[in-house]
């Protein structure tokens, strides 16, 4: 293993700089370009959900833009053993969620952000939490879900296979993050998902395609300059931040674009995507 | 069965409360050393081998809700173990909550807001690298390194190799959390088989189980473990002689039972 090999998470392998993978778009596909994609778009009227540690409502990085949130909690005494509640103003207990809602907001400036706080201290619940968060956000009129959290515990395949297919048939994007360990990582698995790792680059709007599984896209991850808790803000790693840049840049195709599916944003990304070139017919 | 002075009982349960111990104490023998020392030697091999400044493992108190420092190495260490965060907050909170790793540096907060754990202990990091301890999907708690000497942070690279010591000491705490829950479980065990034989062990009994056993002989008998380890340790002359004299010793203790009971 390279030097280089050893500078990204795992499952993050296919977007290092030898490994990227040169693909060609061809016909009708070729005319689809970035500009086409979403030139001029803001993200304006989309509904994005961000499913973390909360979002800080009032921190500068989100100007504003976000415009509701609940904090599911596990309760053995509540329907289901969850319990949903408003949190008004949303909240973040941590940073990370309002990290992945600032990377949002600078490629999406005027999308609706809502916070969809899942992570508490119950530790064997947490997974429901998080499921249920999936599950509010398809039920609540989402367009775009940011999931910057997996598990890995085979038990919860169908349940998270239900869910992301459910999204997938109502039209919602589902954006996942791969887990920085090399494990098996649900939802991001799935091919109903948009799976995100890292590349080491910085620049917001360049991304990669990688046609192999496990993770389609590769979006930038790796020490960058992220909103924080407490109007604060730090320099941060991980597959976590490399999700909301591919959020942020399908909210802007949304916005643009609405009638698309999941699918047709899929193939939108492909064609637009930094290592697919255009074979212009002559 | 309820008879409590029926002898053949008093002496089961003497014999019970004995191999309860015993498990307990084998079971501890099998880790290296006791868990806290394995424990320290990791956060402080971690520390030096990465360059940090500072090491620590907090363990999950879920009842609580926080996390608890269990051992702790270097700048801003002093008087750190056994004190609690909580659960839900903060990088090391988010670690244990997600499960996932995180390398943080640099965090600038606006003064108005900091509330700051690091601030109370009087030392700030600079630069943080954290990873979840698991136990399969159970997080057990989370590992911390902070301040890489030399580097404005950590990388990738420190993340995956961190995530290898975490790997050790999640091993550690899970096995020494398995042996602890070890007599709870036989006691539990014992009493449902007693119940579905319909048979009801005695409150004198069930009390003589439940005690913990006596602080001064747990000691005794970790001292002894310790001292089995440095056995191991000599060469094979000397641990013949060692083991020749424990023997001589084992002898002569079960003598003087037999003396003193009257028995045999």
């Amino acid at each position: 293993m390279s030097e280089d090999e050893k500078t990204l998470p795992a499952y993050s392998l296919p977007f290092l700089p030898g490994a990227i993978r040169e693909l060609n778009s061809c016909g009708p596909l070729s005319e689809i370009t970035p500009d086409w994609a979403w030139g001029g778009s803001t993200g304006k009227g989309v509904r994005v959900a961000v499913v973390d540690t909360g979002i800080e409502h009032d921190h500068p990085a989100v100007a504003g833009q976000v415009r509701g949130g609940v904090v599911i909690e596990w309760d053995e005494k509540a329907e289901d053993n969850l319990r949903i509640e408003t949190d008004d103003p949303p909240q973040d207990v941590a940073g990370h969620g309002t990290a992945c809602a600032g990377i949002i907001h600078s490629l999406a400036p005027e999308a609706e952000l809502y916070s969809v706080r899942v992570l508490g201290t119950n530790m064997s619940g947490r997974a429901y939490q998080f499921a249920a968060g999936v599950d509010w956000a398809v039920e609540n009129g989402m367009d775009v879900v940011n999931l910057s959290l997996s598990t890995s515990k085979k038990d919860y395949f169908a349940m998270f296979h239900s869910l992301t297919d459910d999204a997938y048939f109502k039209n919602i994007m589902l954006v996942s993050a791969a887990s920085n360990f090399d494990e098996p990582s649900m939802p991001s698995l799935y091919s109903s998902v948009f799976s995100v790792a890292s590349h080491a680059g910085k620049d917001p709007f360049t991304y990669y395609y990688n046609p192999s599984p496990p993770v389609e896209f590769g979006a930038p991850g790796i020490d960058l300059r992220v909103a924080w808790k407490d109007h604060g803000y730090a320099t941060s790693t991980g597959n976590s931040f490399a999700a909301p840049h591919i959020a942020g840049i399908i909210t802007l195709i949304r916005a643009k674009h609405p009638e698309l599916t999941p699918f047709q944003i899929k193939s939108v990304l492909w064609a637009c995507a930094a290592n697919v070139h255009r074979k212009i017919a002559s | 069965m309820n008879e409590p002075a029926d002898p053949e009982e008093t002496q089961l349960k003497h014999e019970l409360g004995r191999l309860i111990q015993a498990l307990e104490t084998s079971g501890k023998a099998t880790l290296p050393s006791s868990a806290n020392e394995l424990l320290s030697s990791i956060v402080e091999a971690a520390a030096r081998i990465f360059g940090a400044a500072a090491a620590s493992i907090l363990l999950v108190n879920e009842p609580d809700g926080v996390l608890e420092f269990k051992v702790a190495y270097g700048e801003g260490s002093r008087d750190l173990v056994g004190v609690s965060i909580p659960l839900n907050q903060g990088i090391a909170g988010y670690v244990a909550m997600s499960g996932q790793p995180i390398a943080i540096s640099d965090v600038d907060r606006d003064a108005r807001f900091n509330r700051d754990f690091a601030r109370s202990t009087g030392y700030v990091p600079r630069s943080i690298l954290a990873t979840p301890l698991m136990a399969g999907e159970r997080v057990l708690g989370v590992m911390e390194i902070l301040d890489k000497i030399n580097a404005p942070a950590f990388g990738m690279q420190d993340m995956e190799l961190l995530g290898i010591f975490a790997r050790q000491a999640a091993l550690a705490i899970d096995q020494a959390q398995r042996i602890e829950g070890l007599g709870v479980a036989m006691l539990t065990g014992l009493e449902n088989l007693a119940g579905s034989v319909g048979v009801r062990l005695s409150d004198d009994m069930l009390a003589a189980l439940r005690a913990k056993p006596e602080p001064g002989i747990q000691a005794d008998l970790q001292k002894l473990v310790e001292v089995l380890h440095e056995f191991s340790r000599l060469g094979e002359l000397e641990r013949e002689l060692a083991l020749d004299v424990l023997s001589v010793f084992a002898g002569y203790g079960k003598r003087q039972r037999r003396l003193s009971t009257g028995s045999g």
